[in-house]
């Protein structure tokens, strides 16, 4: 078994380890500024790159609508008849017709029967 | 020379109020009935509010309120479900397509209606006390629905199946009309109909199917009169979609024939 000798003494002080330099609030406050100021300047470089290039190109195209040709089939090779008096007759009156089956007013919308409360308590 | 005189004086009387007769159609019943409907619309909301402070303060002046309003809400009640039945009848009498033995009979119910709610509204101003008010009130939607909702449906159904009617009528008249013209050309020999006359039986065909779908129409609104617990409103949808479906059918129709003349009026070369 040893002795345990120690001189406490004598012993040295641990040497102290240097403490982390931590940034001061300014130098945060004035870096944060300077980034902000960065991040502002290269939005407006991305805002006046675009009006730039919409004003080179022009505005932007947009679907306008065109109209589609009504298809009338002709006929090439007309027979005899179509001309007939008779024949136009019965052509006209069934355009007439046509009218009218597209006008008609199946749902009668304005003829529903009113809402009414037709209960009274108290 | 009095007789003439009294006579010339009684004429002049008269004629504005036969103007008015002759002016009277279905725009004016309906703006009747809009006015009307608006009216009652404002009578119900006093009717809500009084009906409320009545049912929280009990007093007598809220009570006599709530006399007040629900009277003049039931009479705009009245006059509203009035002049739409007239409006009805206005519309029935001007729509082609229905025999006018049919519309006899329907102005006949619709009369019997409008005066039994006018004379309802009549009796509303005779009642004593909100009691005696409110059991007055409740006949009207006995009324209401037991009778007048079925005729209502039955009336708005009459008049589609009249515009129908009409429309078919007409078809059948130009299929009537191209048949002789087929026969005509025919029996000259300068064309051949027989396409046509296909067409014109695939036309025919068309017109049968539109008639079985006014005939089912008919017979869900028969429904109406039996099973008083369904919706008559869902009946009269129902039978609405018959009629819909009925309608394409007759402009099926109408296109075959347009393209019957298209077929005449080319060569026979050209299919």
């Amino acid at each position: 078994m040893g002795n345990i000798d120690q001189d406490f003494e004598n012993i040295l002080p641990a040497e102290e380890k240097p403490k982390k330099k931590t940034p001061s609030r300014k130098i945060v406050f004035l870096g944060g500024l300077l980034l902000l100021f960065f991040l502002i300047l290269i939005l407006i470089a991305i805002f006046l790159n675009l009006r730039q290039r919409r004003s080179f190109f022009g505005t932007l195209p947009t679907p306008t609508p065109t109209p589609t040709p009504i298809l009338v089939e002709e006929i090439t090779n007309p027979s005899f008849y179509a001309t007939d008096s008779g024949i136009l007759k019965i052509e006209e009156e069934l355009k007439k017709i046509e009218g009218e089956l597209d006008s008609t007013d199946l749902k009668q919308a304005s003829l529903s029967p009113p809402l009414l409360d037709w209960e009274v308590k108290f | 020379m009095i007789k003439k005189l009294a006579l010339i004086i009684l004429l002049n009387f008269l004629l504005p109020f036969s103007v008015l007769a002759q002016d009277f159609n279905f725009n004016r019943a309906l703006s009747d009935y809009l006015y009307n409907f608006d009216l009652y619309r404002q009578a119900y909301q006093e009717y809500v509010s009084a009906k409320e402070s009545f049912l929280q303060y009990k007093t007598l002046t809220s009570k006599t309120n709530a006399f007040q309003k629900t009277l003049k809400m039931t009479q705009a009640r009245d006059e509203t479900t009035r002049t739409y039945l007239i409006a009805l009848k206005m519309k029935l009498g001007e729509t082609e397509g229905i025999s006018s033995a049919e519309k006899n009979v329907f102005n006949l119910k619709l009369d019997n209606e409008v005066n039994w709610y006018f004379t309802h509204k009549e009796e509303l101003s005779s009642a004593g006390s909100l009691e005696d008010l409110v059991e007055l009130a409740n006949k009207a939607e006995e009324r209401y629905q037991q009778q007048t909702e079925i005729l209502i449906y039955q009336t708005l159904h009459k008049i589609l199946v009249g515009k129908e009617n009409n429309l078919a009528e007409k078809i059948n008249t130009q299929i009537a009309v191209l048949k002789e013209k087929l026969k005509e050309i025919k029996e000259r020999g300068d064309k051949n109909v027989s396409l046509a006359e296909r067409w014109l039986l695939e036309t025919e065909n068309r017109l049968l199917r539109f008639e079985e779908k006014i005939l089912a129409s008919q017979e869900k609104m028969e429904r109406m009169e039996k099973g008083s617990w369904e919706d008559k409103g869902q009946i009269y949808k129902e039978s609405q979609l018959n009629l819909q479906e009925a309608h394409q059918y007759l402009k099926e129709a109408n296109r075959y024939l347009k393209e019957i003349i298209r077929e005449v009026k080319t060569a026979d070369g050209k299919y």
